[in-house]
This record gives structure tokens, C-alpha cells and sequence, in this order.
């Protein structure tokens, strides 16, 4: 029965390898590589938490593979490599192993890399920010309000907001205040810091420090509905003094950020254009009235079929948000 | 009404509308043609070749446990083939999409589907996968291979079994449905509060999940409890515990799970459909609603659930590399442990699906250390299936091969497992493509597993081997695919691709985008190779008749009775002596022994009241998800109707006199090849479940159409 024959396509099997040479590839460019690329000093230290873990489970998974194949070719039948035994099937010694490896590898684990990385990274209060948090001068707020399907980041401290972009200065602590007017999502930005839930009615904390001045991805990492994929927002580390003259700019701007005119920018909208807002003027302590607001009721609807011909919703979009 | 429906309502019709069938859809109306006239070739086709009746009395009124089990593996198989569409489309849209420069095609900016489709395609790829093709899968084989393994002639309730089959159906045809008429959820297969409540999502997608995830997980639980008492109170004399096959120790473990932990998935998915259908606001954001709260629920359920599904997995793992090897399975006893550590753990683990939720250091450090040790058995279960090896004599067969296969899977997976446990490293790839590639290293060790089994207990079921050649050809195929789809999909989490996105704004993805395009190619060639290996395999069955132990060093139970299996099993129910009683008998020279007396046996009858019952459960789903109330009520009082009926009326079952037992027992033998093979025995032989089940009635014995399948 189990004779060789004619296999067809035998060749595959090499196909079946072949994506394994991109590995090669992966570590020559950095940048599009924005997990371990980090520029944030929350992000950095997830990447090496995420090293250690890795170099441990990679150890032990790999030695486990590379046992495998060579039991796999030693005791291939017929070919005489190795002694067989077919009563052998208990070793006290063998088991103490199996067990005991992966108990002190999770114990191992556990510790430094669970315990600690949770306090590390905890995005109500980063170690990693906030253990030095005097030297680097004030720290400065972000209120983030996200909508279907914009972003909202008021600056209490300046009493300015900007929509779908994020601007903050090098070497300070910034700390967010996040919300939802309608559904849950995820605030997101890969090279600076890991993700947060940004839920309606509800707030929740994060904090980022970077020391890179740059531009960086910003997304909204959990679908939202149909604008999920264009809720996207430019993420800009500046130094300290161009932070000024950008908030100087931005409460030159004419927008001005009343409930009423918050409740009109809250309506859902498809950011397709990467359009960019600036708000000189913010009704103070928006954010909790949102929250509060939410947390009463209030919704915006999505309209039925919302985007099921997405060409003809976005020209009717257009049409009603000639602002 | 209770809630304020946007759309028309009438009392007729509910929701149901002509404009709620996408006819103008230029993907959807042509593929409705082709089901339409795949169907209509169906129902010609059996009218002409005069099968109805047969079809009825022999599968669909059956409770007999193998072709229940055939069933649940034909449905399986063919959610497999639909969520596979799913995901070629998926995998198509964020092909063409990507970058801001792509162009659009039927209403979309970027590729050639909507947010809002694109959104409905994962969702139900998601449910497809895990609940409707997986599960379906595992619960048959589970269903054709327990009994077996501990000496049963059924199952401990064979119309309960009947009636979770063909409910979990009524859950296939209801996802069906929501292609051709209404649409589907956009949520996500697990749902996310509130974007599920009626202001966010106002069509009836939403409520089709909700039915459809019902309706499994009724069908589900139903089998799960079968199962356990078959289990527990069925098992041949001699099969002591200790002595139980591992794969129906890794059943029993998952089945207890599916019990206590489906009911909290009921209780979450009906409170959502309260908050749709009676406007309570249990998951809503405002009116103190918590929508934290649907999040617990659901994984609660979601994390058992995967143990649900890679359980069995593991167990068919086990039955299959000691074949192979031609060893005891190394560690029985520390195997039982970590299958029942790995059960116990899954339910103290399900925050690690939101550790992003914010819940604070203490707590998260609390499930990530429980997430971990989980890895711990799951450790020990890989040493023992390499220690197995060690020592043996291995042979490559296809059957191998699919496990070996799913053992390099679940080590990639437990690795990239082991780095979503842990909270700083969890924030950095939560919901990106890197999560969606772990747990397809994951459910695709279960799919390897299954392959694996279905070639290794294919000649039991069917008394003949399939292709050996085609099934390998098919299993490189398969392996190119996963490795061409899911390392770059791993790479593109660690550029930071998010899941879910109908357009990857970043062209950066591109080529790896595009190289998960050849994947996809090399899948639907394995696809072509399993029709050709079916095709080839029944074309040669003459020449791969099996005897009764097809592999000749198999070990368990099953494969001291015919291949194919007569319908009653066992002829005469054997006596356990060791735990691997087949390779026990084998090396006693008690292979030959046949059994010198036989009993009368009795067997329950067939019913279609199962079907009808399913059937009803489909029509009362299809209701309430359009809103006919009328059509719903009296769906739901013909179904308790009808349960009470059958319950009052009861089965008496059939006798089947000891005489006849002996003849069927003769004959079976007579029918399996002699030479080469070690013979089989414990006296047990007969008709085969292929082509007889003679359980309509008791009088009719003939082996009716038996050269349809044998040499
Ligand atoms: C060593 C064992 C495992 C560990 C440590 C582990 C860990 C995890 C973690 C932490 C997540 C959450 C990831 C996130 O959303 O951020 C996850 C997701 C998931 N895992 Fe595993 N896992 C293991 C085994 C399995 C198994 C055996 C399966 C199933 C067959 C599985 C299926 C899944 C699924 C389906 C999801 C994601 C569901 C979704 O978000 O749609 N995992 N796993
Ligand atoms: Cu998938
Ligand atoms: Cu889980």
C-alpha cells in the first residue's frame, strides 16, 4: 500500500519553504518596520519586553523543532538509523523535563516579563514615563474625543483643538484623556505607543513620551464601521519650540468649538480627503460633557445601507459637509 | 414594536422586502444563479436515478452515529469551501486596495468592495470558520470515531444526536440565506458593543449573526451532553478509565468545556438581542448600559471555545504519530493531565482578548500569568507526541504528514501565543494582523488535524483507502498556502497592519500583500488535489480494500471491527484488556480470535422528526431575524410540539436476532481482504454503514447495493 509511486507535483514542496527567504529580507530596511522601530518610550520598551520573550519561547520552540525533525529522520522506518523499542513509552527522568521546562521558562516569564512589563507599560501610569517625570518640565493634556470616523484632540492647557492630527513637543510627557461619541475603537499609534480602547460614555488613560522628532503613523486600530480604514491621523514629534509656533498658529485659526458646533462634527464622516481642522476657540470641559452626554443617551445614527455603494454615499458626504 | 426600526415593517412580511434581494449586486446575483442551478441539478438528479427514498431512510431520518457523523463532516466541508471563498475575497480586496493610489470598481474607492461588504465578508468568514466548518468537522469525527473507540453501539441519545446535526444545519443554511436575501453582520464574528445595537447597525445583518450563533450553539450543547454520557456510561467492559483512547479523553475535556461555557455565549448573544429586538440597553453606551460587559460575556465563551476546537485536534494528533510510529503513545497518564490543565485553565483566561480595554496592571498581570501557563501542558503534549517518535519506526503516510504538519503549526502558534499573553508586548499587536495570523497557525493545526484524521479513519467508515500520492500532493499544496498567506501576514503585523482594513492605506504592504495572493492560489490547488484524491480514490477502491485494521499497526479499538463498519459496530461488544487493545491483541496473537456466540441486539429506529425539527428551527431563526412574528410563533410552538411528541411517544427500538447477527458477522468478514494485512477480530463484522443500516425496520437485512462499494 504504501509503495512509491509516481507523486504528482513533488516540486511543491519547496514552494511550501520558499516564503521562509523573505525572513531574510525583513531585518535589511527599517521605518516600514514600525514594531521594531520604536521612537516612543512606551513603544521601546514593549519592543525589548517583546525581545526577552521572544529569545526565551524561541529557544525552547526551537530546539523542540529541531528535536522533532531529527527524531523524524532517525527513526524513519527502513532506513536503520535508529533502535527501535515499540514497548518504550514511560521515563520518569523525560517527564521531570517536560514538565519542568516549561514551568521555569513561564515562571521566568512570568516575572520579568508579565509582572514588570504590565507596570512598565500600564497606560493609566507608565513607569517608564512617568519614574521621571520632574526633569522634563510640565507634562502636557490631550483630550481625545473619537467620532465615526474622525479624530478630535483638544489641548485643554491651550484651549485649542485639532482634528486628525496630532502634534506634541519632543522630551515631554504628554497624557491622554480618551473618549467615543458613538462606537468603540482603538487609539493607535505603532512607533510611539501601543493601543488603548477608546470606548463611548466611558474614559480611559494613556501617556507618551518620545525623544525623536518625526512624523509617525497614527490609526484607529479597532473597526468602527465603514470609515474605520480612513480614520487615520498624522502623528508629529516636534521640538519644543516649534510646538510653541504651532499652537500660536492654531489658536490663530477662525474654528471655533461650541456643543452645537461639536454636535455637528460629531455626525459621521469619512475622512477620505485627510482633511485637517484647527479650533481656536473650545467650549470648556467639552470632554466631559461628551462624556456625560453619551452616557445619557445621545447618538448619532448611521443611515441605513450605510455604504453599500460607497462612490455615491461619499459625493452625498461631500454634499452635505460643504463647510 | 418596541424599538424604533428604521425601514419598512409590515406584519406580513416583517422586515422581508423584494428590494432586500441584492439582484443588482454584480457579485451576488451571478453566484445565486449558480446555487440555484447546482441545486436544481441536485433535486433532477436524485428524482432520476429514483434516490428519495433512499436518501430519506438511510441519512436523512438516520440516528445512526457514523453517517450523522458523515454529515456533519460533508457540512463541514463544504463551510470549509464558503469561508475559504470569504477569505479569497478578503485577501483579493486588500490586494487590489492597497496604497492611496489604487483605483476602485463597483462603488468602492479602493478595490472592489465596500467597507460595508468587506465588513460583512470577515464577520461571517470568522463565524463560518470557527463555529460553522470546525466545529461541524470535529463534532463528526468526534461522532463516528467515541463510539467506536470504547465499544458502543451508538451513542448514549442517537435522536439527540440527530437533532444537533440538523440543527447546527439550520444554522448553515440560515448564514446562507443572508447572502441571497438581507445582508449580513458587519461586527466582527465575536461582535463589538455598542457598533452591534440597531442605531449603529440598523439592517438585519446583525440579527442573522445573532440567530445563527443561537442555533449552533444549541445544536452544540445538545452534542456536547451526548457525548459526556456516551462517554461516561457507554464504554465496553474491561475500558477502564486509564484504559480510554486519547482522543476520547481529549473529547470528553472539550465537551465539558462546550457544556459550561456555550450557555454564557447564549446568555451574551441574547442579551444583544434583547438590546435589538425589546430596546433594553444591556450593551448600549448611554442609559446605563455596559458594553465592557458584552466583551466579558463573549470571551468568556470565545476563550473555552478555542480549546473546544483544538482539544479533539490534539487528541486525533495523539491516535495518529503512534500508528505511525508503531509505539504506545509516550506519557499516557501526564497526556490525561495536561488535556484536563489545558480545559481547566481556558476558563481563567478570556480578558487576554482586551487587555487594551484598560483594566489595570493587577488584573492583567493576573490573566497573563494564566494565559501562560496554559502553555505549559500544551508544552508537555508536544515533548510527549516527540517522544512518541522517538524509538518508533516511523512512516511517512499522508495521515503522517497532516500531523507532523499540525505539530510544526501549533508550535508556531504557541510561540507567537506565548507574546500575545504578555500585556506590554499585547498593546503593540492587538488587533493587527499578527493576532489574525496566530490564531490561523492555531485553527489550522485543527484543519491539519482533521485532514490527518479524515485520511486515517477514511477505510473504517468507507472500507477502502484513499490516495496516498494525491492526499501528499495536496497536503504540499496546502502547506504552500499557509506559508505564502501567513508569513507575510506575520511581517505585516510588525509593520503594524491592523486587521479589518477594506483599504491598507500604507503601499509599503504591497508585495506582501501580493505574495499572500500566490497563497491563495496554491490553496485552491490543494482544493483541486482533495476532489482528485476523492475522484482517484473511488475509482481504485477494488485495489485499497481495507482490512479491519487498515494501517496494520493501528492500536485502539475501532480497528478490531469491519471496515467498512457494519451498523450495529460490534457484532459481539468486546472485552478491554489493555489500552491499546488492538496492538494488544495483535502482539498476543489474538488477532485471528473470533467470537464463538452471538446475542440478539437491539437498536433504536430511525425519525424524521429530527429534520422536521430542524427544519422548523431554521424557519423560526429566518423569522425572527425579518421580524415575523407570526411566522415565529408558530415556528417555536411546532417545535415544542413536536419535542413533546417524540418524547411522549418514545422509541422502541428494534430487535435483531442472534442468528442474523451471525450471518451479518460472516459476511463482513468475507468482504474484507485476507492476505498481507493483519486479520482483524474479536468476532465482530457485518453490513456496512455505506450501504445498509437496517435500522428503518427490523426485518430488512439485505446488504442492499453492496457492489456499489466493494472490489
Ligand atoms: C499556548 C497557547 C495559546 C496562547 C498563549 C494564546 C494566546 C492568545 C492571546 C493572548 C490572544 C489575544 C490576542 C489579541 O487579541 O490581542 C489570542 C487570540 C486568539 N487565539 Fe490564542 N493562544 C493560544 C492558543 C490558541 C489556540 C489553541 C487557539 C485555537 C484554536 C487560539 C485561537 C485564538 C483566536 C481565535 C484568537 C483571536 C480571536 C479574535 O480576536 O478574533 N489560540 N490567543
Ligand atoms: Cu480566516
Ligand atoms: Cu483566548
Amino acid at each position: 500500500m504504501f509503495t512509491r509511486k509516481w507523486q504528482p507535483l513533488r516540486w511543491v514542496r519547496y514552494v511550501a519553504l520558499a516564503p521562509l527567504l523573505l525572513l531574510l529580507n525583513g531585518c535589511a530596511t527599517h521605518s516600514i518596520w514600525w514594531i521594531f522601530d520604536p521612537h516612543g518610550v512606551g513603544a521601546k520598551a514593549s519592543f525589548d519586553y517583546m525581545m526577552i520573550d521572544v529569545a526565551v519561547m524561541l529557544g525552547i520552540v526551537g530546539l523542540t523543532a529541531i528535536m522533532i525533525v531529527w527524531f523524524m529522520w532517525r527513526y524513519h522506518k527502513g532506513k536503520n538509523r535508529g533502535t527501535y523499542d515499540g514497548k518504550w513509552a514511560h521515563s520518569t527522568t523525560i517527564e521531570v523535563f517536560v514538565w519542568g521546562i516549561p514551568i521555569v521558562a513561564v515562571g521566568f516569564l512570568s516575572w520579568v516579563v508579565a509582572i514588570n512589563g504590565s507596570f512598565a507599560v500600564n497606560p493609566y501610569n507608565p513607569t517608564v514615563i512617568t519614574r521621571h517625570l520632574k526633569p522634563h518640565g510640565d507634562p502636557i493634556e490631550v483630550d481625545v474625543i473619537a467620532t465615526d470616523w474622525q479624530w478630535l484632540f483638544i489641548y485643554p492647557q491651550y484651549h485649542m483643538a485639532v482634528a486628525n492630527e496630532l502634534v506634541v513637543p519632543a522630551h515631554t510627557p504628554i497624557f491622554f484623556k480618551l473618549t467615543s461619541t458613538a462606537v468603540t475603537t482603538d487609539f493607535f499609534v505603532p512607533q510611539l505607543l501601543g493601543m488603548i480602547d477608546v470606548m463611548p460614555g466611558m474614559r480611559t488613560k494613556d501617556a507618551l513620551e518620545s525623544d525623536s522628532i518625526g512624523r509617525y503613523q497614527g490609526v484607529a486600530a479597532n473597526y468602527c464601521g465603514a470609515g474605520t480604514s480612513w480614520m487615520l491621523f498624522k502623528t508629529r514629534v516636534v521640538s519644543k519650540s516649534e510646538f510653541a509656533s504651532w499652537v500660536h498658529h492654531a489658536q490663530q485659526s477662525t474654528g471655533n468649538l461650541t456643543v452645537a458646533g461639536f454636535n455637528r462634527f460629531a455626525e459621521p464622516y469619512i475622512n477620505i480627503n485627510n482633511k485637517v481642522e484647527y479650533f481656536s476657540q473650545v467650549q470648556k470641559g467639552l470632554f466631559n460633557q461628551v462624556i456625560l452626554e453619551v452616557m445619557q443617551g445621545r447618538k448619532w445614527p448611521l443611515p441605513m445601507f450605510m455604504t453599500e455603494n460607497m462612490v455615491g454615499y461619499l459625493k452625498k458626504q461631500a454634499a452635505e459637509h460643504r463647510a | 414594536m418596541l424599538v424604533n426600526l428604521p425601514g419598512p415593517w409590515n406584519p406580513w412580511l416583517g422586515r422581508l422586502a423584494l428590494s432586500e434581494i441584492p439582484y443588482t449586486n454584480p457579485i451576488l446575483a451571478p453566484l445565486f444563479v449558480v446555487v440555484v442551478v447546482l441545486v436544481l441539478l441536485m433535486v433532477a438528479g436524485i428524482t432520476y436515478y429514483g434516490k428519495w427514498g433512499y436518501l430519506w431512510k438511510e441519512w436523512l431520518t438516520t440516528v445512526d452515529h457514523k453517517k450523522l457523523g458523515i454529515m456533519y463532516i460533508i457540512l463541514g466541508l463544504v463551510m470549509l469551501f464558503r469561508g475559504f471563498i470569504d477569505g479569497l475575497m478578503m485577501r483579493t480586496q486588500q490586494a487590489m486596495a492597497v496604497g492611496p493610489h489604487a483605483s476602485g470598481m463597483m462603488g468602492a474607492v479602493h478595490g472592489y468592495l465596500t467597507p460595508f461588504h468587506f465588513g460583512q465578508i470577515y464577520s461571517a468568514h470568522g463565524m463560518i470558520m470557527i463555529l460553522l466548518a470546525a466545529t461541524p468537522l470535529l463534532v463528526g469525527i468526534m461522532n463516528i470515531v467515541i463510539p467506536l473507540q470504547i465499544g458502543a453501539r451508538d451513542m448514549a441519545y442517537p435522536y439527540l444526536n440527530a437533532l444537533g446535526l440538523w440543527i447546527t444545519a439550520a444554522a448553515v443554511v440560515l448564514v446562507m440565506a443572508s447572502l441571497f436575501v438581507g445582508d449580513f453582520a458587519h461586527n466582527g464574528w465575536f461582535g463589538y458593543a455598542p457598533i452591534f445595537e440597531l442605531a449603529y447597525s440598523p439592517g438585519v445583518g446583525v440579527d442573522y449573526w445573532i440567530w445563527t450563533f443561537q442555533l449552533v450553539a444549541l445544536g452544540t450543547t445538545l452534542g456536547s451532553i451526548n457525548f459526556i454520557a456516551t462517554i461516561v456510561k457507554m464504554r465496553a467492559p474491561g475500558m477502564k478509565w486509564l484504559r480510554l483512547p486519547m482522543f476520547t479523553w481529549a473529547s470528553l475535556s472539550a465537551n465539558i468545556i462546550a457544556l459550561t461555557s456555550f450557555p454564557c455565549l447564549q446568555v451574551a448573544i441574547g442579551l444583544v438581542a434583547a438590546d435589538r429586538y425589546l430596546g433594553t440597553h444591556f450593551f448600549t453606551a448611554g442609559f446605563g448600559g455596559n458594553l465592557m460587559l458584552y466583551t466579558n460575556l463573549f470571551w468568556l465563551w470565545g476563550h473555552p471555545e478555542v480549546y473546544f476546537v483544538i482539544l479533539p485536534a490534539f487528541g486525533m494528533i495523539s491516535e495518529i504519530i503512534p500508528t505511525f510510529s508503531e509505539k504506545p503513545l509516550f506519557g499516557y497518564v501526564t497526556m490525561v493531565l495536561a488535556t484536563f490543565a489545558i480545559a481547566g485553565v481556558s476558563w481563567l483566561v478570556w480578558l487576554h482578548h482586551f487587555f487594551t480595554m484598560g483594566m489595570g496592571p493587577y488584573v492583567s498581570t493576573e490573566f497573563s500569568v494564566a494565559t501562560m501557563l496554559v502553555g505549559i501542558p500544551t508544552g508537555v503534549k508536544v515533548f510527549n507526541w516527540a517522544f512518541t517518535m522517538y524509538r518508533g519506526r516511523l512512516t511517512y503516510t499522508a495521515a503522517m504528514y497532516w500531523a507532523l504538519g499540525a505539530l510544526f503549526l501549533l508550535l508556531v502558534g504557541g510561540l507567537t501565543g506565548m507574546m500575545l499573553s504578555i500585556p506590554a508586548i499585547n498593546y503593540m499587536v492587538h488587533n493587527s494582523v499578527f493576532v489574525v495570523a496566530h490564531f490561523h497557525m492555531m485553527l489550522l493545526c485543527i484543519v491539519y488535524a482533521i485532514f490527518g484524521s479524515v485520511i486515517y479513519w477514511f477505510p473504517k467508515v468507507f472500507g477502502y483507502t484513499l490516495n496516498e500520492a494525491w492526499g501528499k500532493t495536496m497536503f504540499w499544496l496546502f502547506s504552500a498556502g499557509t506559508a505564502l498567506v501567513f508569513i507575510p501576514m506575520f511581517m505585516e503585523g510588525f509593520m503594524g497592519m491592523t486587521r479589518r482594513l477594506d483599504w491598507p492605506f500604507d503601499p509599503h504592504w504591497a508585495p506582501y500583500l501580493d505574495i499572500q495572493m500566490l497563497g491563495i492560489l496554491a490553496y485552491v490547488l490543494s482544493i483541486l488535489a482533495f476532489v482528485v484524491m476523492l475522484y482517484v480514490s473511488i475509482r481504485d477502491r477494488a485495489q485499497h480494500r481495507a482490512a479491519a485494521d487498515a494501517w496494520g499497526t493501528s492500536r485502539s479499538l475501532e480497528w478490531l471491527t469491519a471496515s467498512p463498519v457494519p451498523f450495529y459496530n460490534f457484532a459481539v461488544v468486546p472485552q478491554v484488556n489493555a489500552r491499546d487493545e488492538a496492538a494488544w491483541r495483535r502482539e498476543h496473537g489474538l488477532s485471528a480470535q473470533r467470537a464463538s456466540h452471538y446475542d440478539a441486539i437491539h437498536m433504536p429506529n430511525n425519525t424524521g422528526n429530527a429534520i422536521i425539527i430542524g427544519g422548523l428551527t431554521f424557519v423560526l431563526g429566518f423569522a425572527l431575524t425579518w421580524r415575523i412574528w407570526w411566522l415565529s410563533l408558530i415556528s417555536l410552538l411546532a417545535i415544542i410540539a413536536m419535542m413533546i411528541s417524540h418524547s411522549a411517544k418514545g422509541d422502541p427500538g428494534h430487535v435483531i436476532p442472534a442468528e442474523e447477527m451471525e450471518r451479518m458477522d460472516r459476511e463482513a468478514e468475507r468482504a474484507m481482504p485476507r492476505a498481507d494485512l493483519p486479520r482483524h477480530s474479536g468476532g465482530v463484522l457485518g453490513g456496512a454503514i455505506a450501504y445498509d443500516s437496517g435500522a428503518a425496520g427490523a426485518g430488512s437485512r439485505n446488504l442492499r447495493g453492496a457492489p456499489d462499494h466493494r472490489p
